[in-house]
């Protein structure tokens, strides 16, 4: 992505065209409209960079079809120069016109014809190159067939071009059928555009249309070339024959009707005409890619300094950001296109009621409304003024653009976790919500600034973007930074290539079926471009997959946010897709995958009971089992259950958690709906769940971290959960006792091991390992510990011990701290808890976490399903009861007077 | 947009007898029975409904003279793996709806397996309906009306074709479907614990193979 440099923004508009009323495609569903293919097809161009062309930045759409486009602009162009200059001489011809190419080769290079080059569309920068503008209109518009207006300036139409006729569109498909314009048609047009600098005027300026095109269909007629017709013409012979050979064969070579032996436009550029030219010409420079095997530093200068640089160093140091990012904070700015377009007086509404149909038949078609056919393109270009966005900017010190991040060093030695993002007076702004965050342009400018170069210095620096995201995760840079998150890394195009994506297979018709149904509302994700992104990438992942997992439904949907954030770039969505699921749903997509999902629910049930015993008791008591609603939630990791944006914030931090946060979002989930949910019988429970209520996420999000922080880790432990990754566990900063897996922490006697699923789904509480145990309650003293957190206070749950073994057992020993409830005399008939000084402690100490401590029996998880019932929360059982203690000598005799 | 609700509801001063049962949508993916369900239960039509996972389950009462008939219904997910995840989809139901899509004849033929098992493995009294889905896409169909039905006589089932999106039939399937369900004190499940009790029943079928092995 260029930067900034002088360039403008710039917006046209367009209007797509539109379909008739409730027309249907093959598969049933509503044609798609055209505004949104376009909206599809749009989006690579923005990825399409080169010094040559303008930079294209954003498109949206607004009420009947029309489109908005925004792009870099420079307000001279070319024809505008050559009605200033009058003439061209040869040297700037061949200086201009060698520009031209440069930016036509780039794009023949990405299969992009541009079919709308003209002298208006060549604009000139304020140091007068060449820049082209409106190349991406054919792309974008499918050749056409996505408008109703012609595309090119006639004078400029190549032969074949207006032989074909106009752009024919499949009905069914909506897909262009017309044999389209190929690179050749711009060779073609360069002629032209040569002659006219040539000539110093418009080719046929004083003729009609009919006349101008009868005049291209002419040189079809002919045997002859059409330069040496138009060197024939008495007023453009004397010019055309004191050209240079070289140029005369330049143009002879473009100006050749038949577009197959018409010359190519990376031909065109090794023309020994252009020879001086290429010498001088700088290789544009490579973009820069996260993930990429080739060494960055291998066009590496390092800048020397000296006086005279310094002082050409430009002071606007926002100029020196890059397109897209001025953009984002312009628009954050306050900058909004729509209301840019009303003050120019761009998008003319016309009361509602001159806009009623004369007529309308049965099956809603209507007539009698027709368009101005001139209203459909307009060429004007509308300046976006930057003003604003500066003056908002204007207190920002000129060091806040280059931050430095090695004082972080400092931070680390100090055992600080970040409390702030490294700019300090952001601090306030960090405890703000998100939503204001996200929009508040000076807080975002920094956030995007730092991210920035912390990205460039990825994988390096993927401890300090690992805190940063901590604290949020700007919109812009999201994308990359959750590929950061992910540990992406390597040759992912590559990779990704290899995959063949094309050969069909026996998953393609399940694919096929749910991707026009995965988030349609999102307008990017409706779109036929997008559809087909979704395709290859799902095909690849299930293809690379293959023996091992199968397609399940609900793919689609995890594949969805990674596929918005990743739109341009399919290689990265699918590593990241691939990198999430053996993270987050390791084993969730085996053919049969009922143990791991069952056991994940048992799980989740587990925790309900853990920290809401009442909406426990109340769900299960009605039935309504997490068998019933929450496996679309587990499986897809909320995104079937969420719209985009939502699970946009939820994943930022789900993220940054390891595969047990998942739980704890779905109990914070069900705590915010806890008062209906309360209130509700089992059929109402279902209804509320069939279409997802409205949900606070950054509510939720903050809720989960709560819970997450207040479970022991050994309580969510899961036998099908990813094993221990022998590699990188170490590199990831340990940032929190919290962020690792249970099961990435060394294996010993005293941790979980595997229950069965009988065992586990007829418990109602979680169990703790011995080591959690020991760790939490400090039982070793409090020196050992493996959290680098431990220190902060309420940092980690409070530990209280109950035995439930017989007086005799618990006198010859138990675990310091623990009080003895026999479970034998522990409960009336009536099920209440016999009062004694025992449960006076256990119910001072209700906020605790309560172990249960018993025999290898059932004693101790049937008294802690009793005192789930009770209400009681946060109690969980000690797996493997007291003998795990035996080896450690951490048992000892109580004093005699409990 | 139609009217919200279902075709009739109950009055709570209504005297009948109440019967409960369970109903289970069966078809291929994207044939259009979460949007039968959602159109029955609460009225609504989404063009782009999303898939299905696991099951959904939504309940609506009918009243049929005296009669009320509350439904239980399953929405089952179209990909056949699901059926592994939660075996109590179609054990104990009463009714079933097989749905296919007139504008594709591979989900008719899917809807005959469908029906072929029900047969074989589902309580012999199953009531089975098959509806012929998205008959507003008439233009664009694949599979005659005169060869779905001679194929619902021949095995003896309720059978309309049917579109979620004009509520066509949608409300008629549903209530052909009470009428024809023996209506005895002793049938139907009036327990309120649904849920509960299938999953029990579940644990002590599982030999019959099918369930989450």
């Amino acid at each position: 992505m260029p930067v900034l440099g002088t360039a403008q923004f710039g917006v046209r508009t367009f209007y797509a065209a539109s379909h008739p009323h409730d027309k249907c495609g093959a598969n049933g569903l509503p044609v798609t409209p055209n505004s949104v293919k376009i909206l599809g097809r749009f989006q690579c161009l923005t990825s399409l960079s080169h010094h040559r062309l303008c930079q294209y930045l954003d498109i949206s759409k607004t009420k009947h079809e029309c489109m908005i486009i925004v792009s870099e602009h420079h307000p001279q162009c070319l024809k505008e120069k050559l009605k200033s200059e009058g003439t061209f001489s040869e040297e700037q011809i061949v200086h201009t016109g060698f520009q031209i190419l440069e930016g036509l080769v780039h794009l023949h290079d990405n299969n992009v014809t541009h079919r709308n080059l003209g002298l208006e569309n060549v604009l000139l920068d304020q140091e007068g190159n060449v820049k082209l503008s409106e190349h991406g209109l054919y792309y974008m518009t499918d050749y056409g067939a996505d408008v109703s207006f012609p595309i090119g300036l006639p004078r400029y139409m190549p032969p074949e071009v207006l032989c074909s006729g106009p752009v024919r569109v499949d009905d069914d498909s909506g897909k262009c059928i017309q044999p389209l314009s190929g690179p050749k048609a711009d060779v073609w047009t360069f002629g032209i555009l040569l002659l006219e600098l040539i000539l110093g005027q418009e080719m046929w300026s004083d003729l009609g249309i009919n006349e101008k095109l009868q005049k291209i269909l002419q040189f079809v007629k002919s045997d002859m070339s059409p330069f040496d017709i138009l060197c024939q013409n008495n007023a453009t012979a004397q010019k055309l024959q004191a050209l240079s050979l070289e140029m005369r064969d330049v143009i002879r070579q473009c100006l050749i009707v038949s577009s197959s032996k018409r010359v190519k436009s990376g031909d065109l550029y090794q023309h020994p005409l252009f020879k001086a030219e290429r010498a001088k010409a700088v290789p544009p420079k490579k973009d820069f890619t996260m993930c990429t095997t080739e060494l960055r530093c291998e066009n590496l200068e390092l800048p020397t300094y000296e006086e005279t640089i310094a002082n050409e160093f430009s002071d606007d140091h926002l100029s020196q950001r890059n397109m897209q990012e001025v953009y984002y904070l312009w628009r954050l700015a306050g900058g909004d296109l729509e209301s840019v377009l009303k003050k120019a007086g761009m998008s003319k509404t016309r009361p509602p009621v001159n806009l009623l149909p004369c007529f309308g038949i049965l099956d809603g078609d209507v007539f009698g409304q027709d368009r101005d056919y001139a209203e459909l393109l307009d060429n004007t270009v509308i300046k976006l003024n930057q003003e604003q966005l500066r003056h908002r900017l204007r207190d920002i010190p000129p060091r806040a653009y280059y931050p430095r991040l090695e004082d972080e060093a400092k931070q680390l030695d100090g055992q600080q976790l970040p409390t702030s993002p490294s700019c300090g007076e952001l601090t306030t702004s960090a405890t703000l919500p998100l939503i204001i965050r996200e929009r508040d342009v000076e807080y975002q400018f920094h956030r995007i600034i730092l991210y920035d170069r912390l990205l460039i210095a990825y994988p390096f620096k993927r401890a300090h973007i690992w805190r940063e995201a901590r604290v949020d995760i700007p919109p812009l840079v999201r994308a990359n930074v959750w590929a950061a998150l992910l540990e992406v890394e390597g040759d992912v195009q590559g990779a990704y290539d290899a995959i063949d994506k094309e050969t069909p297979t026996a998953t393609d018709r399940q694919i096929e079926v749910d991707i026009p149904r995965c988030h349609q509302y999102h307008e990017l994700l409706s779109s036929p471009t997008a559809h087909g992104k979704f395709k290859r990438v799902l095909k690849a992942w299930v293809l690379s997959n293959f023996g091992h997992y199968v397609y399940w439904q609900g793919l689609d949907s995890l594949c969805a946010p990674f596929l918005a954030l990743n739109f341009n770039n399919e290689a990265m969505a699918f590593a990241c897709l691939s990198a999430f699921i053996p993270k987050y749903l390791h084993k969730f997509f085996l053919k049969d995958n009922s143990p791991v999902i069952q056991e994940y629910l048992a799980v989740f049930s587990h925790l309900i009971a853990f920290h809401d015993p009442e909406l426990s008791n109340h769900l299960d008591g009605i039935g309504f089992i997490p068998d019933l609603y929450a496996i679309p939630w587990f499986l897809t990791m909320y995104a079937h259950v969420f719209p985009m944006h939502k699970i946009m914030h939820l994943w930022d931090t789900l993220l940054l958690g390891n595969s047990s946060l998942p739980l704890c979002i779905g109990v914070a989930i069900l705590q915010q709906l806890r008062d209906r949910l309360l209130s509700f019988g089992f059929n109402e429970c279902i209804l509320l769940f069939s279409d997802m209520p409205e949900i606070d996420i950054e509510r939720c999000v903050h809720d989960s971290i709560k819970i997450f922080c207040s479970t022991p880790k050994s309580a969510t432990y899961r036998q099908h959960a990813r094993a221990a990754k022998s590699r990188n566990v170490e590199e990831r900063p340990n940032v929190s006792y919290y962020s690792r897996d249970y099961n990435e922490m060394p294996r010993t006697e005293l941790s979980m091991e595997p229950i069965p699923m009988d065992e586990l789904k007829g418990e109602k509480c979680p169990r703790i390992s011995a080591e959690d145990l020991i760790e939490l309650g400090e039982l070793a003293g409090a020196g050992f510990s493996r959290s680098p957190t431990k220190k902060r206070q309420g940092s980690k749950p409070m530990i209280f011990i109950v035995d439930v073994r017989s007086q005799e057992d618990y006198r010859r020993g138990t675990i310091q701290g623990s009080i003895n409830i026999p479970f034998q005399t522990a409960f009336s008939p009536e099920g209440e808890l016999v009062p004694g000084p025992a449960v006076s402690t256990l119910n001072q100490k209700r906020s605790q976490v309560i172990v249960v401590l018993g025999n290898r029996g059932r004693s101790a998880s049937n008294f802690a399903n009793e005192l789930v019932r009770l209400g009681y929360s946060r109690v969980c059982v000690l797996h493997k009861g007291i003998d795990v203690f035996r080896t450690t000598g951490l048992i000892i005799v109580p004093p005699a007077d409990i | 947009m139609a009217s919200r609700g279902g075709p009739q509801r109950p009055n709570g001063a209504s005297q009948g007898k109440i019967c409960q049962f369970k109903l289970v949508l069966l078809g291929e993916s994207a044939v259009g029975k979460s949007s039968l369900v959602l159109r029955f239960v609460k009225g609504q039509f989404h063009e782009y409904q999303e898939s299905t996972i696991g099951a959904a389950f939504l309940t609506q009462t009918v009243c049929l003279d005296d009669t009320t008939v509350k439904f239980e219904i399953w929405d089952t997910a179209g990909q056949e793996r699901y059926h592994s995840l939660a075996p109590m989809y179609y054990r104990g139901a009463q009714a079933a709806i097989v749905v296919y899509d007139i504008t594709n004849p591979d989900t008719f033929g899917r809807a005959k397996t469908w029906v072929k098992e029900l047969q074989r493995q589902a309580s012999p009294n199953i009531v089975i309906a098959l509806a012929g889905n998205k008959a507003d896409l008439a233009s664009k169909r694949m599979v005659e009306f005169d060869e779905a039905q001679a194929y619902a006589e021949e095995n003896s089932l309720l059978f309309m074709e049917t579109s979620a999106k004009t509520a066509m039939n949608v409300n008629d399937i549903f209530l052909a479907i009470a009428k024809k369900l023996p209506k005895s004190e002793t049938s139907g499940t009036p327990q309120p614990r649904q849920g509960v009790r299938l999953n029990n029943e579940q644990g002590g079928q599982q030999s019959e193979g099918g369930c989450c092995k």
